[in-house]
């Protein structure tokens, strides 16, 4: 179990690093030279090769292997020098161990890149400064987490539990009229685009109606408007989804046996199928955990909520790169660990599941 | 699982059996039926709005979609102008109906990046197992891992604007789905008799690949493309509001983004016409696909989270 | 799980402050995207508007005075200028404190003096700090290029002790600014709040995070900054006092704008502004009563003005008043002049017919149409100069304004009858940058552009991006046409006349790349003109030359309408309303 779990938590590293070379092709090697923009409207070009050389843009992508070889040259003539003299016992060994250490330092240089100085940097949870408020984004992700929470946590929780008590009476009452109108308020709630049930709703119920303030984030009456759209554009797909997972379990043979001995319906379904539906259940609500973090693009820039899917969209209309390139970035990171709380917590669940 | 080779065996001798059985479920399925028509409907739409749209570019005229008429800007619902007018006076029916050519579109050229990818390294990983397999599930995880929003933005934002970024953007991201599946199944076929038979026979590696294990798993192409296509269309009405969308030519992200500055005017047509023609259609396309699923391979089921 | 959530109640509950507190008079608006408090970095309307509320300059526009001029505002009054125009002399008013802040020994502010305006001259100067304002001296003030050339050195900090010869400070309160030749832009230039007084502690004290702790001497400070959200400002109650004007214009009074006059400044408390970006939001907030005013945008023009340009009744009886702002801003098309197509050209022959394809494509657009779409929103350009700066004359007749048949002939002269070129036959296709990319309202300007230039059979092609990737495009000549405008700095021509500068060419203003020797020779010459009847006729001949050779399509001046609740008084409309807010009074409602 615990080789299980130290080899699974060795496959996040992997996972990780290729994220991290995904972003840097897309944003620095295919995307273009940031310099530019860092230098701003009236640039001269001396001024764009100093910001390259200040943020060390004008070093190569991926390797450097010019720099290494290099500085290997003349360590490895170091430690031949060394080495003869002490051959002919004119120094200790200590020196030609210390040249021998700096021989092997010596290439690490090729490790001079830009590729590297940001997984340096990343690994210390350094995402540089925003091109455009140049602010320190580490501080604009911490101000944006909660106001992103305040919105996606409520939506993730009423989501959860509504949808799962729709889909075990969905599961009770199968193919009666019950179930299907529940079937087709599902997909038809699917079928629309999450743009127009914002736009809609805060028409409606802030601008015609006066329920709830149209913008911003100042108190709890703020929240519930987009609290309650993000729950009603959700729960179609989520109710249909629980709902095929529950009547899966239904077909199952121990069901089967369950109904045989006698149990009743309703124990049937809690006891037995709840149970079974968990591990599904809980990969679904895994996989949403990164939504939480991101936060809910539209939603957020929609109703002004400070938080990080509001900083997302300003990136993306500002052409804010390194705010993009940190946003992915940890988004992806807590994926691949959200990923793993769930394996690990099926190895826990069912041993069984180790073996594969 | 014993009698497991010799369905196979009796598949693959007659493949029609498949087709033909999941046919005959599928229209037992009224509501699929209807839908399945709805989808026809819009399918001809599609090829009218295509002829419209070449004719006018071969004759090298301005087509009748793209006319203003500045008199008649944000007009009513009228016998002339069924869904209203647009703030250029353009009529919002034959833009609706563009809108039509621009989600077919999209989601074909998007189908044409992302079915051969998610195939061809499906099956590779699948075929070949060892490291082909632990490489390309590398891939995938780390493809997966990315929020695809952001990772469609950042593609189109270097490939740049418009349908060439939604396209591409989409057709890299999406493969992930498509491939898990493939793989599966490749990896469950790759144990079965007909395919050591074809190997023994002295079939290579990509004959067996291609021309024995791969008609077994078409269903699951078909399946994939019906229920990505409401995702594509819903997807590039999020991107056109985050202002990598189509340009140029009228799409329904484009029409429901312009919508939410005139709701106020009470212009709702905009909005209404963007979105029913929408609604119909991913409507219909999830319905189809649902039933096509139960029909050819009700497995499959609960293979795609509830979050697209 | 349950981390989360306690989390989530106590973040929600401390970012709560609705309202205000009893008799309080808080003013809510529209704050836009600004970029930081730093006034030698921001360079867009938005961030001035922000930092003129807590730092102040030597000088500043007068409120209610036009013709706009210029009056002091920490200088105790007008500089005394030499004979020969190149030594300013400015008196400093005594007893004007910093803010209190936390950089300053023991919390208080202390008082400024000309070492103050030095020091922040020479950040602005410095190039270390990527100053956007470094051209209000540079080439200007003796010393500074050298000064700035010195900053270039990235081994070492910049030095500031070195002296930059231009700057004088003959005791506490007095500062000397000597020029290499006459400057006659230098006062309007110094009302820009890239030449606010700031404070070497505060920089020292915060140093990356200078941007996000303003520390002025104006009539406000910043209370708290939720970045791209909201920000709050309050009364500065160290600030030196200043008075209401007493004089204004004629019919300021009738307007009761001068019922104030005399009246220590400012009137409003609390400042609560918004970024909100989505603009139709604003609205429903305004028509919400969230906040207090709004623009016009031109889908909703018509149901709110009347075909009189008056308000409706309804809007009325929501306790709404018009705004009307003309704006000192002019948008044009331009061609790239290094483009093959419609290029300078090579030979004399082939220039005369790229100028003549430049003026057809000119010809067809519509400005008329573009008005009524904006309904009337729009006073049509025709030339570079911008109402209300002198050389702006409105009777002036576009020569390229919408004409069919001239753009038809012309474009059949350029060797393209019906947009179809005479030797291959093929269709002229040109590509339009428009920027804005995500902006429904740009994206619709361009469409109908794409309508106009098809009436003489050219198809055109709209590229959008955002406004970074727009200026590098410009940046490196890769546009073919783009659309651009220019909001002026300050009410003399000569600020839109760089536009055509040879030597601003791009990565400068210039970026039509257009080359005029004789322009050149011209701009020179009016450079160091002190305002006089001979440089406003220059200053039209110029124009004349650019409209002639046609190196951009001059669209229009914008007509800004917006919506105020009527609770808002002392607003007047101003073109350069930086520091206005500290006029507005908010009455009970």
């Amino acid at each position: 179990m615990t080789a299980y779990i130290i080899r699974r938590l060795f496959s996040v590293i992997p996972i990780t690093m290729g994220v991290l070379l995904l972003v840097f092709v897309i944003y620095r090697v295919i995307g273009g030279d940031p310099a530019v923009r860092l230098a701003g409207k009236n640039a001269t070009p001396q001024k764009i090769e100093q910001i390259r050389k200040t943020f060390g843009y004008d070093k190569p992508k991926f390797f450097n292997w010019q720099e290494a070889w290099q500085n290997t040259k003349p360590a490895f003539a170091q430690f031949r020098m060394e080495f003869a003299r002490y051959r002919s016992k004119e120094v200790g060994v200590g020196t030609v161990f210390q040249a021998g250490f700096r021989l092997l330092r010596a290439p690490m240089a090729v490790f001079d890149s830009q590729f590297w100085q940001i997984v340096r940097q990343f690994a210390q949870l350094d995402f540089g400064k925003s091109l455009q408020s140049n602010q320190r984004i580490s501080r604009m992700m911490a101000d944006g987490v909660v106001p992103s929470l305040c919105i996606t946590t409520p939506i993730f929780v009423i989501e959860l539990f509504v949808a799962i008590a729709l889909a075990l009476l969905c599961a009770f009452y199968r193919n009666t009229w019950l179930d299907r109108t529940f079937v087709v308020i599902s997909i038809v709630g699917m079928s629309i685009s999450g743009l127009v049930y914002i736009m809609l709703g805060q028409y409606f119920f802030s601008f015609e109606l006066g329920w709830f303030p149209v913008w911003g984030f100042e108190g709890v009456n703020y929240v519930l408007l987009p609290v309650a759209i993000g729950v009603i554009a959700g729960i179609g797909g989520s109710l249909r989804f629980y709902r095929t997972i529950m009547l899966d379990e239904m077909y199952q043979d121990y069901v089967r046996t369950a109904f045989a001995k006698g149990a009743s319906h309703k124990q049937v379904l809690f006891k037995h199928v709840l149970k079974n539906a968990a591990i599904p259940i809980l990969t679904n609500v895994v996989v949403a955990i990164p939504f939480l973090y991101t936060g809910s693009l539209m939603l957020e820039s929609f109703f002004g909520i400070p938080g990080l899917g509001r900083m997302t969209v300003d990136a993306i209309y500002t052409g804010d790169e390194p705010v993009l390139f940190a946003m992915v970035f940890i988004g992806s990171v807590i994926f691949v660990i959200a990923n793993l709380i769930t394996d690990l917590c099926y190895t826990w669940a069912d041993p069984r599941i180790r073996l594969q | 699982m014993t009698d497991t080779a010799a369905n196979s065996a009796a598949l693959a001798a007659k493949p029609q059996t498949l087709w033909s059985t999941a046919w005959r479920q599928f229209r037992r399925n009224r509501l699929a039926m209807i839908c399945l028509g709805i989808v026809a409907i819009y399918v001809g739409v599609f090829l009218y709005a295509e002829s419209v749209y070449w004719f006018a570019r071969l004759r090298d005229v301005v087509p009748s979609y793209k006319v203003a008429d500045f008199a008649a800007r944000n007009a009513h619902p009228s016998t002339a102008h069924w869904f209203g007018t647009d703030f250029a006076g353009r009529d919002n029916l034959a833009q609706l109906i563009q809108g039509v050519r621009i989600a077919f579109e999209i989601a074909f050229l998007t189908s044409a990046i992302l079915i051969p990818l998610g195939f061809l390294l499906g099956a590779l990983a699948g075929y070949f197992g060892r490291w082909v397999d632990t490489f390309i599930i590398w891939l995938y995880s780390v493809v997966d891992s990315v929020p695809s929003i952001l990772s469609i933005i950042s593609i189109s934002y270097v490939v740049g604007r418009g349908m060439k970024g939604i396209v591409i953007g989409m057709g890299l991201v999406a493969w992930v789905g498509l491939c898990r599946l493939i793989r599966g199944e490749y990896l469950k076929h790759k144990q079965r008799a007909y395919v050591a038979a074809a190997r023994a026979l002295g079939a290579g590696h990509l004959t067996v690949m291609l021309r024995h294990i791969a008609p077994n798993v078409l269903h699951i192409i078909i399946i994939v493309f019906t229920l990505a296509f409401p995702r594509f269309i819903l997807t590039e009405v999020i991107l056109s509001y985050l202002g990598v969308g189509i340009t140029g030519e009228p799409s329904w992200g484009v029409m429901i983004n312009d919508a939410k500055q005139r709701l106020w005017l009470g212009v709702w047509w905009e909005l209404g016409g963007a979105t029913a023609a929408m609604f119909f259609l991913v409507l219909a396309l999830n319905i189809v696909g649902d039933a096509l699923r139960d029909a050819l391979d009700p497995k499959l089921k609960t293979a795609e989270g509830s979050k697209a | 799980m349950l981390i989360v959530l306690a989390f989530h109640a106590t973040g929600c509950g401390s970012s709560a402050t609705p309202g205000g507190r009893p008799g309080e008079m808080v003013y809510y608006g529209e704050g836009g995207d600004i970029k930081g408090f730093d006034p030698v970095r921001a360079s867009d309307v938005d961030s001035a508007l922000a930092l003129c509320k807590i730092y102040e300059g030597l000088v500043e526009y007068d409120y209610l005075a036009r013709p706009y001029r210029v009056v002091p505002c920490l200088a105790e009054s007008l500089p005394e200028i030499s004979a020969d125009g190149l030594t300013y002399t400015f008196r400093i008013k005594k007893g004007i404190l910093f803010q209190d802040d936390p950089c300053f020994p023991g919390g208080k502010g202390r008082e400024v003096t000309t070492g103050d305006f030095i020091y922040t001259f020479k950040r602005l100067m410095d190039t270390k700090n990527y100053a956007t304002g470094s051209w209000i001296f540079a080439g200007h003030v003796v010393g500074v290029d050298e000064w700035a050339k010195a900053s270039e050195d990235r081994s070492k900090p910049t030095d500031y002790s070195r002296p930059i010869p231009g700057f004088e400070a003959p005791d506490r309160y007095t500062l000397r600014i000597r020029l290499r030749e006459p400057y006659p832009q230098l006062l309007w230039a110094l009302t820009m709040q890239y030449t606010f007084a700031t404070a070497h502690e505060a920089v020292e004290f915060y140093k990356d995070d200078f941007l996000n702790h303003p520390v002025g001497t104006g009539p406000y400070r910043l209370k708290r900054w939720q970045r791209n959200y909201r920000m709050e400002f309050e009364r500065n109650p160290t600030f030196h006092g200043q008075l209401y004007p007493s004089e204004g214009a004629p019919g300021d009074r009738e307007k009761g704008l001068l019922a104030d006059a005399g009246k220590p400044l400012p009137f409003i408390d609390r400042i609560i502004l918004y970024n909100v970006r989505e603009y139709y939001t604003w609205w429903q907030m305004f028509l919400q009563g969230q906040i207090f005013t709004v623009g016009i945008s031109k889908d909703y023009f018509n149901k709110v003005v009347n075909a009189d340009l008056e308000l409706t009744p309804d809007m009325v009886k929501r306790g709404i008043v018009l705004r009307k702002e003309p704006q000192m801003d002019v948008y044009y098309l331009g061609f790239n002049m290094e483009d093959p197509v419609g290029g300078g050209g090579k030979t004399p022959e082939e220039a005369e017919r790229h100028r003549k394809l430049r003026r057809a494509i000119t010809c067809s657009f519509n400005q008329e149409q573009i008005r009524e779409t904006y309904a009337g929103r729009l006073i049509p350009a025709s030339g570079p100069i911008t109402p209300g700066t002198t050389g702006y004359d409105p009777k002036k007749i576009y020569p390229w304004r919408f004409n069919l048949d001239l753009a038809r002939k012309l474009i059949a002269e350029a060797g393209y009858p019906d947009g179809k070129d005479a030797r291959t036959g093929k269709r002229l296709r040109l590509s339009l940058d428009m920027g804005g990319a995500g902006d429904a309202e740009t994206r619709q300007l361009g469409e109908m552009y794409v309508g106009f230039v098809r009436q003489i059979g050219i198809e055109m092609t709209l590229n959008f991006s955002l406004q970074p990737e727009h200026w590098r495009k410009l940046e490196r000549k890769e546009t073919q046409m783009f659309s651009a405008g220019w909001v002026m700095d300050y009410p003399d021509a000569q600020n839109v006349l760089q536009l055509w500068y040879g030597p601003n060419e791009s990565p400068g203003v210039n970026h039509c790349n257009y080359k005029n020797p004789e322009f050149d020779k011209l701009y020179q010459r009016i450079l160091t003109m002190q305002d006089s009847p001979e440089r406003t006729a220059i200053y039209q001949k110029m124009a004349d030359m650019i409209v002639e050779d046609c190196p951009g399509a001059f669209m229009f001046h914008r007509l800004i309408y917006a919506l105020l609740r009527d609770w808002v008084v002392n607003f007047k409309p101003h073109d350069f309303p930086y520091a206005n807010m500290k006029f507005y009074k908010v009455r009970p409602h």
